[in-house]
């Protein structure tokens, strides 16, 4: 034993330890993907020469956004407030259908493994698709307007409100879920005053959250026709009218700024 | 006179409720407001479950799930994740810098609040947007260009989400190996790579796993402006009311999607908690900024 920490030496360094082979499979398998994702013959052929080309042309179209065109500005006034009307009635539905889909998947709430698991199931479909390719659906299936991408917003809602307030179900405290069994409480009464209580807070400030989220995601619904100012921008991008667009960019811009503003003022209230 | 009033009862009163009231009470009239001057007639809504179950019957089962199909949809699909991937890509080596620099302990405060400014205006435009305004205008569609505005899109995009949370992982570390780097004489650039990157490399790498995630979805829906991917093909599928296709479409968006985020949300977990962490339930869509900040606090206290 004194042998061998001698020959390891006063000033010698420790050896550094060897590479994990899951790293090294890691590195080679990050490698061949994005050599696969980017060559010309298999994937989308990306260039890294070609994105600087574009983006010395880019440089005189974005200048066409300058200035905003500002008459342009009442016309978008009414849309504006169509995608703000969207999105209070999508998150109000859909956060009130979120509520107890979220207690059902969520196994403190919902003892029971077949319903728990078709509803997970039933959510992970949802959250798969994203809003727009709904909005899409939708439109074909109703006709265009704010009713299909209210729809669309619903889903998106509940993927997600669902998908936090159950994990927040999960981690609540257990004693007032005792107190109300002890107390001789059914499952329904333990749901409203031992569970409900604890993530209310939560429950709120997602559904704001939410509501955040809707105002971003109806801006752009109206480009596959589901209504709000997102119907200008496809115009506007049809003919061209870049003085046009920039005006609605910077209206989104500051609507959505104080959409949060309110919102994280009233999470600071209420929670 | 009251206290003695409450004293005597079981119960102690309830808190004043005002606020809550004044609250609920706003809420309905900006919810009743909104129905009711909403540009929907109510026969509209009275055909609605009639429109869904006939599009919902054409597109799954008049003909059953259209095979034949198969091999283009998952070609667009194939098409959507490597937009993805390389968009996500590029989010990640260009972010990586700018987070860096955006953490006030790497970069001073008047710097890093200039980058973090940057970096929330980036992340205020939709994908969606970046494709109609900006990359579809400067690189055109059809071809590959249409895969390429949106794979730019997509990177540009991710910088915004990818760079705030790289600095606020970087202002939360230890800054013991920081101190010693420079200790020992490491230059500014030795610092950050010996004294700030071992620490934060895992979690910003589940990050970029998560991103590539949530741009698998961001790319599914640029088809649909033009900007290359899967959503194309549903977009032509819907126009020409092919809902046989679309049906097929659909079914590979949803099985592809979910496949994905088990693999890397077993990766991402594997890689934050290192080898032997156990797969508990399903992972996360949202921000996980945003559950650091409130639901965070909850899987915590659990665990």
């Amino acid at each position: 034993m004194t042998a061998s920490t001698s020959s390891l030496g006063a000033t010698q360094r420790p050896a550094k330890p060897r590479r994990s082979p899951w790293t090294i499979i890691a590195i080679g398998a990050f490698l061949v993907i994005t050599w696969w994702a980017a060559s010309e013959e298999f994937g989308i052929g990306f260039d890294v020469v070609r994105v600087v080309n574009n983006l010395t042309r880019g440089a005189s179209i974005l200048a066409e956004f300058f200035p905003p065109n500002w008459s342009y500005l009442p016309q978008t006034y009414g849309p504006m407030l169509e995608t703000f009307k969207m999105a209070v009635i999508a998150s109000i539905i859909g956060c009130g259908v979120a509520l107890p889909v979220s207690f059902l998947a969520s196994r403190v709430t919902t003892p029971n493994l077949a319903i728990f698991l078709a509803d997970r199931g039933i959510l992970n479909v949802i959250r798969a698709l994203p809003d727009l390719l709904y909005a899409l659906v939708f439109v074909s299936a109703v006709g265009v307007g704010p009713l299909p991408g209210i729809m669309a917003l619903v889903l998106f809602n509940i993927g997600v409100v669902a998908k936090l307030l159950s994990e927040t179900v999960d981690g609540v405290d257990p004693g007032p879920i005792e107190a109300t069994d002890a107390a001789g409480g059914n499952r329904t009464q333990m749901v409203r005053w031992a569970v409900l209580p604890q993530v209310l807070p939560n429950y709120v400030a997602y559904s704001l959250y939410v509501f955040e989220l809707n105002i971003r995601a109806s801006a752009v619904l109206g480009i596959v026709g589901a209504g709000g100012i997102g119907n200008n921008i496809n115009t506007v991008r049809r003919f061209f009218q870049y003085d046009n667009m920039s005006v609605i960019l910077i209206e989104i811009f500051v609507f959505v700024f104080i959409i949060e503003l309110i919102s994280i003022w009233l999470r600071r209230r209420l929670v | 006179m009251s206290a003695q009033a409450t004293a005597r009862r079981a119960r102690p009163a309830a808190p004043p409720r005002r606020m809550k009231l004044i609250a609920t009470l706003a809420l309905i009239a900006l919810v009743l407001w909104s129905a009711l001057t909403i540009d929907i007639e109510i026969d509209r809504i009275l055909r609605l479950p009639e429109g869904l179950g006939l599009i919902f019957y054409r597109m799954f089962l008049e003909k059953g799930p259209l095979w034949s199909y198969f091999p283009e949809a998952l070609a667009g699909m194939i098409e959507s994740l490597q937009i993805a991937w390389v968009g996500t890509i590029i989010g990640a080596v260009l972010s990586l810098p700018l987070g860096l620099v955006g953490a006030k302990n790497v970069s001073g405060g008047f710097v890093s609040n200039a980058v973090r400014q940057v970096l929330n205006a980036i992340r205020a435009v939709p994908e969606i947007l970046l494709a109609v305004v900006v990359f579809i205008p400067i690189v055109g569609i059809g071809g590959t260009a249409s895969a390429y505005a949106g794979t730019l899109a997509i990177g540009i995009h991710s910088i915004g989400t990818l760079g705030k949370l790289t600095a606020e992982v970087v202002e939360g570390i230890d800054p013991g190996p920081v101190e010693a780097a420079r200790a020992a004489g490491g230059a500014p650039a030795q610092v950050q790579r010996w004294g700030v990157l071992p620490q934060v490399m895992p979690e910003i790498v589940a990050f970029w796993l998560y991103r590539f995630e949530i741009n698998i979805r961001a790319s599914a829906i640029l088809g649909v402006v033009g900007a290359g991917g899967v959503g194309d093909a549903l977009n032509q599928a819907m126009i020409f009311r092919r809902f046989d296709r679309a049906g097929m479409i659909i079914i590979v968006i949803i099985v592809a999607t979910i496949l994905i985020d088990y693999v890397s949300g077993t990766l991402r977990r594997r890689i934050i908690q290192g080898a032997g962490a156990k797969r508990i339930h399903g992972e996360e869509i949202e921000e996980p900024s945003f559950v650091g900040a409130g639901a965070g606090k909850e899987g915590s206290g659990s665990g």
